[in-house]
């Protein structure tokens, strides 16, 4: 698995754009003997931007973190129904979970970078997974950080702390962290939350650049957001998933009551 | 005439806790006072470079000082390793017990510690009055401390940088080391400078463990005693005369320094370890 | 398909399982060096627990023959000597031999144990809280950060100049103008009865206790007062409640609990304390204080007291009866300990703490 994806772009080209990347099946999720999800079936489609809506609590971020596996450190976490990534259930035994999560690049509601020297930020992960050779340690962050737009701002004090960036360059530096290690599939948890307009809009441009090479799941509580940047719409309440649509239908004909509830800003 | 009473029980009330305000700084000062009245005799150069033989405190300055590295050296890697391993590794059942077990020993005194020391490694293993015993009898009691400070330190890292990198799919170790460690390090290196403070302040687990000589110490690990400021202090107040006394608040002058030093310096230290959060955006 | 947080239970759709509470990251995720770090400080983990362990079964391995020859004796007997160690006759008590005339009778030290960190107590709760209850509501914020100070000054301050202290200025003085005021007043408390002597005793002891322990059980309350909502002391006031009043209805009811566990914690402290109580209890061997001012001892401090003699038993026995001292003692602090820790935990919710040694 690791040896085929070294060096070579995620294998998203060679299948079809469109088609499930990810299945979620009947999942239902707990903590203790609080359910926060309750038998969501879903497809995220490859190389699309699916945006995860819903009100508050709806269970939106549970989801997000349960496709990375990052629930499995929380007490009283159990787990039904089952996630697969290109056919595979991630919650198999045996799965190599560090694998599955540089498989599913993740941005958090504020940048976290490492304690460490901004190339280190970009580069560490990369270097451990061993995707990149020592020599092209270099030119691979450089080619990153110009990706993310960040290169101007950071040429010059590479090995610098990233706490003397802004809060929305921070974002960027950890938009490059993620993508540094080559994921297949980006996981964004709110992830202009605490972000300025101009820092907002950057990162929307760069998730519309992702679309047709990396497949995207997107939570956000901003409808507006949504309605720029997805492809898809999976609406969510209560922990269930009401309602995936392309994100035009959504806007102009929700399919369920409840979702026309929301978006009319009516209590369901 | 109702709120005058009111008032009155309000101003008693408080007059009183402003009295229990100066039963805690009355003798703190009174105690910083003592120490510089016996000793203002006896503090010149003398102190340094005398030994206690000549009502000096050279040997006893440098034996304290040699503990304190000896604590370093074994309740540092020791406490902090077991900090991170109850931080970081630990299941909370295995983890409750082995909280319950350096608690547990966090209370039990002093001296129970150093006879145990004493019968243990000076008798049975023969090794006599020992700088190892001494030493390992102080980690002892400073190692719940270290290991405590260390838990704290790592717990306080923020969440969000232990979720970046475990969704990064780094391993642990890279996790600790790159994302966790860092900004715990002025945490547990303050709970650590904090702990070499206790340790230069204790004198029970030492007595009988390492003895007591006029000698500059060495670095002998068995079969030699060794000279420390606790001790002069012990020794020397209860003795009748007053040139024993002037010595007796020199050390205890000489141990205070240190302790509010390095408490101090924890502080300071440990101040940083609240930058990291800091630095985030919020 | 079913999984569980703890990769160890999955197993299989055999309904619903209880899965055990797990903070930390299922195993699968670890690398090989993750686990052989992970071991290495997992046995630096259990240092401090076997150092417990070892320290308790030394103790009583040791103490066993002392009690088996001195049987209740041990905790109701007043006289404790070592008998006489320079002549070669022996006494055979329950199968064991010992010097002849020694005896063990620990009574007088477990009394003075108890009665010198209870004065303390009483001493030392109520100014510690109203300590900080000054100098949380009513000190002006500038001044509180440097009037705590003393606090950590009073918690710094190594136990051997506390006994310093003690026996060169605060006994002598105690004994020349306070004691003689108290005892005057016995004849209106009884308990203040009696000759004053030179200031070496239990009341000295345990006042100098009672500033001992005053920074653990301060620093503890001072956290928990953090703790009560800003909202719940300005409703008080709001109601034209005096902060008198406020702190009684509010603040202490919200803290009462975790008082009590300081004060436990700081009990424990004052029990097990040793050479500031060995220096300044004027070290009475067989028998009771006779009054308050009198000299007494302490299971700790006869512990360092007589070791010395106790070298020259050829029997071994004195060493054995100091061990089961010191069982009584460790037994005594580790429960103090254990109530005031479990106390702790229940009002704290997992608040940070002071641990061990106060400061």
């Amino acid at each position: 698995m690791l040896m085929e994806s070294r060096g070579t772009p995620p294998d998203v080209a060679s299948a079809a754009v469109g088609e499930g990347a990810v299945a979620i099946q009947d999942l239902s999720v707990r903590f203790g003997s609080t359910q926060v999800l309750k038998g969501i079936s879903a497809q995220i489609a490859r190389g699309k931007v699916t945006a995860l809506i819903g009100p508050t609590g709806c269970g939106k971020t549970t989801l997000l973190r349960a496709l990375n596996r990052l629930h499995d450190q929380r007490p009283g976490f159990h787990l039904d129904g089952s996630i697969l990534l290109e056919g595979s259930n991630i919650y198999a035994r045996g799965t190599d979970v560090r694998d599955l999560r540089r498989r599913m690049g993740m941005l958090f509601q504020r940048p976290n970078p490492f304690p460490q020297s901004i190339a280190e930020n970009v580069s560490l992960g990369a270097r451990i997974h061993g995707l990149w050779a020592r020599g092209e340690v270099k030119a691979r962050t450089e080619g990153l950080l110009r990706d993310v737009g960040l290169w101007e701002a950071v040429r010059d004090r590479l090995g610098g702390t990233p706490f003397m960036l802004s809060g929305g360059q921070q974002q960027l530096l950890c938009m490059a962290r993620a993508l540094a290690v080559e994921p297949e599939v980006l996981l964004l948890d709110e992830p202009t939350s605490s972000l300025d307009p101009h820092s907002t809009g950057r990162i929307e441009e760069l998730v519309a650049s992702f679309r047709g090479s990396k497949t995207v799941v997107f939570v956000t509580h901003n409808l507006q957001q949504a309605a720029r940047c997805a492809d898809e719409v999976l609406f969510m309440m209560a922990g269930e998933a009401i309602e995936q649509s392309p994100v035009r239908a959504f806007f102009d004909h929700p399919g369920d009551e409840r979702s026309r509830a929301y978006l009319e800003g009516r209590t369901a | 005439m109702r709120s005058t009473l009111r008032r009155g029980r309000d101003l008693v009330f408080w007059g009183l806790c402003l009295l229990a305000l100066a039963i805690v700084i009355v003798p703190s000062l009174a105690i910083i006072a003592s120490l510089l009245q016996q000793s203002a005799p006896a503090l010149n150069a003398h102190l340094l470079t005398a030994t206690t033989a000549s009502n000096g405190l050279q040997n006893a300055i440098l034996g304290s000082g040699l503990l304190m590295v000896g604590i370093l050296v074994v309740a540092g890697p020791v406490g902090i390793a077991g900090g991170i391993y109850l931080a970081e590794f630990a299941s909370p059942t295995r983890g409750g017990i082995l909280r319950l077990g350096y608690e547990t020993l966090a209370g039990v005194p002093s001296i129970v510690i150093g006879f145990v020391g004493y019968i243990v490694l000076d008798q049975e293993f023969h090794w006599g009055f020992s700088l190892l015993a001494a030493i390992l009898a102080l980690s002892a009691i400073v190692l719940p401390y270290v290991v405590k400070t260390t838990e704290v330190a790592l717990m306080q890292v923020p969440a969000t940088l232990r979720d970046a990198a475990i969704a990064l799919g780094l391993p642990r170790v890279t996790i600790l080391r790159r994302a966790l460690l860092p900004p715990a390090i002025p945490g547990i290196a303050s709970g650590l400078v904090v702990a070499l403070a206790i340790a230069v302040g204790e004198t029970a687990p030492l007595l009988y463990t390492v003895g007591f000589t006029d000698q500059n110490p060495t670095l002998t690990l068995f079969q030699h005693p060794i000279g420390y400021l606790t001790y002069v202090v012990y020794l020397n107040a209860t003795l009748p005369t007053q040139l024993e006394h002037e010595v007796a608040g020199a050390a205890g002058l000489v141990i205070l320094a240190m302790i509010l030093v390095l408490i101090g310096v924890g502080r300071l230290v440990g101040r940083r370890a609240v930058r990291y959060a800091a630095q985030l955006p919020t | 398909m079913r999984f569980l947080g703890n990769a160890r239970g999955a197993g299989g759709d055999a309904g619903p399982t209880v899965v055990p509470p797990r903070r930390r990251l299922a195993d699968a995720d670890l690398t090989g060096r993750d686990r052989a770090v992970r071991g290495a400080l997992l046995a630096a983990a259990l240092v401090p627990t076997l150092m417990l362990l070892f320290l308790a079964a030394e103790m009583i391995r040791e103490a066993i023959p002392a009690f088996v020859y001195s049987g209740t004796n041990f905790f109701t007997g007043q006289i404790f000597t070592f008998g006489n160690l320079y002549i070669t006759k022996e006494t055979v008590h329950h199968g064991v031999l010992a010097p002849h005339g020694a005896s063990y009778g620990a009574l007088p030290f477990i009394f003075g144990t108890l009665a010198s960190s209870l004065i303390a107590l009483l001493i030392a709760v109520p100014a510690a809280v109203g300590a900080v209850l000054a100098l949380t509501e009513r000190v002006p914020a500038g001044l509180q950060s440097s009037l705590s100070i003393f606090l950590e000054l009073l918690a710094g301050i190594p136990s051997v100049v506390y006994g310093f202290w003690g026996i060169l200025v605060f006994g002598p003085l105690l004994a020349k103008h306070v004691f003689p005021i108290l005892t005057e007043l016995g004849s209106v408390i009884p308990i203040f009865r009696g000759g004053v002597g030179g200031g070496e005793g239990l009341l000295t002891a345990s006042l100098i206790l009672a500033v001992m322990i005053i920074p653990i059980i301060a620093a503890t309350t001072r956290e928990l007062i953090r703790t009560v909502p800003i909202l719940a002391k300005e409703g008080a006031l709001a109601l034209g409640m005096t902060q008198y009043e406020t702190a009684k209805v509010v603040t202490i009811p919200y803290v009462r609990r975790g008082i009590l566990a300081a004060a436990i914690l700081g009990w424990a402290r004052a029990l097990g304390e040793t050479m500031a109580v060995l220096m300044i209890s004027g070290n009475l061997l067989n028998g009771f204080p006779v009054n308050i001012y009198s000299p007494f001892s302490t299971l700790a401090a006869t512990i360092v007291a007589m070791l010395d003699s106790a070298l020259t038993d050829a029997t071994g026995m004195a060493i054995h009866a100091l061990a089961a001292i010191g069982v009584v003692l460790l037994v005594i602090t580790v429960a103090t300990n254990l109530i005031g820790r479990l106390v702790i935990r229940r009002v704290s919710g997992g608040a940070v703490l002071p641990v061990g040694r106060g400061i």
